[in-house]
């Protein structure tokens, strides 16, 4: 692992315990109280949702490009994190809309494009998982739609009707309300880079593992 | 002839009968005026629901999801670790496992 690995892990591990913390220092929001609390781990999810699909799909133009399974790998430990920042999303966002909106779910575009995104996410790790010898290069392509519905989802809120917050809301933040938002956007950011670099490690491990099988079997 | 003047009469009155009924309906009452301050617990019940479990659900599935992914990640480079140990082990006693 790389020199920078540990020191980050134990910072995001003491970001994220203090996190609840600062959460609960952060005064209540007028409209929505106590569940708008839920807003500081949602949205910077989403935002990890988002990233993740960046990451899947330029490592995934970049392997078709080149052909460096290096890239692969780390679309692939991309669309895993994906599907896992997806779930969060998808998840802590209708606990707060039962509240705020009166419903778990509406079929506007923020949140049927978001779920569109997870879908192809995980149709990608399904490609991945069962699709056989060449499944890479089909799931590559898998990725760049899902990477193509990103502006989609971010300014849907901009163009369509729909009863999700603008993307005008967070530069507005008053600072004490932006503070915590931040420091949760920090510490996801941070999570996301350890979560990645972890799963990249595994596919490494795993593709020596595979290079040590191949040369015993030349040997033999 | 007479038979079309009693349908026309019959008639009329259903539609008076019910031009009538229309008419009786109670009509719909206005929202009483609020008229100087009310205190807040003095509110009629309205529909509420608690916050607190939601957030708390949220916030629980977050860390839960979290935990088992970063064990899930952490068993999985365990057990590729020890297999590409093994095999280095094997290469270099020079056989096959």
């Amino acid at each position: 692992m790389p020199k920078w690995f540990f020191p980050a892990a134990i910072v995001c591990g003491v970001l994220f315990a203090a996190s609840p913390f600062v959460i609960a220092n952060a005064p209540f929001e007028s409209d929505l109280g106590l569940v708008q609390k839920i807003f500081y781990y949602h949205m910077p999810s989403a935002w990890m949702f988002l990233v993740a699909a960046i990451v899947c799909g330029v490592s995934s133009v970049r392997f078709l490009a080149t052909g460096n399974y290096r890239h692969d790998r780390t679309a692939l430990a991309a669309g895993e994190l994906i599907v896992l920042f997806g779930l969060l999303t998808l998840v802590t966002g209708p606990l707060w809309a039962r509240r705020s909106w009166g419903t778990f779910w509406v079929w506007d575009a923020r949140t049927t494009s978001s779920l569109v995104s997870w879908m192809i996410a995980c149709a990608y790790l399904i490609l991945r998982r069962y699709g056989g010898p060449g499944s890479e290069k089909l799931a590559a392509g898998l990725a760049l739609f899902g990477m193509a519905n990103v502006p989609f989802i971010y300014i849907s809120v901009n163009y369509w009707r729909t009863i999700h917050p603008p993307t005008t809301v967070v530069p507005t933040l008053p600072f004490s309300l932006g503070f915590p938002l931040w420091f949760c956007v920090i510490t996801f950011l941070l999570l996301f880079v350890v979560l990645l670099k972890l799963r990249i490690r595994v596919e490494e491990q795993q593709a020596r593992v595979d290079a040590l099988y191949l040369a015993l079997d030349e040997r033999s | 002839m007479n038979t079309l003047k009693r349908w026309c009469a019959v008639v009329l009155l259903v539609v008076s009968w019910g031009t009538m009924a229309v008419a009786q309906q109670p009509q719909q009452q206005e929202p009483k005026r609020q008229e100087g301050f009310l205190p807040v617990d003095q509110l009629p019940p309205t529909e509420s629901m608690p916050a607190a479990p939601l957030l708390i659900t949220a916030y629980a599935f977050v860390m839960i999801v979290l935990f088992v992914y970063v064990l899930s990640v952490a068993r999985r480079l365990s057990v590729v670790q020890q297999e590409l140990n093994r095999l280095d082990a094997s290469i270099r006693q020079g056989g096959r496992t």
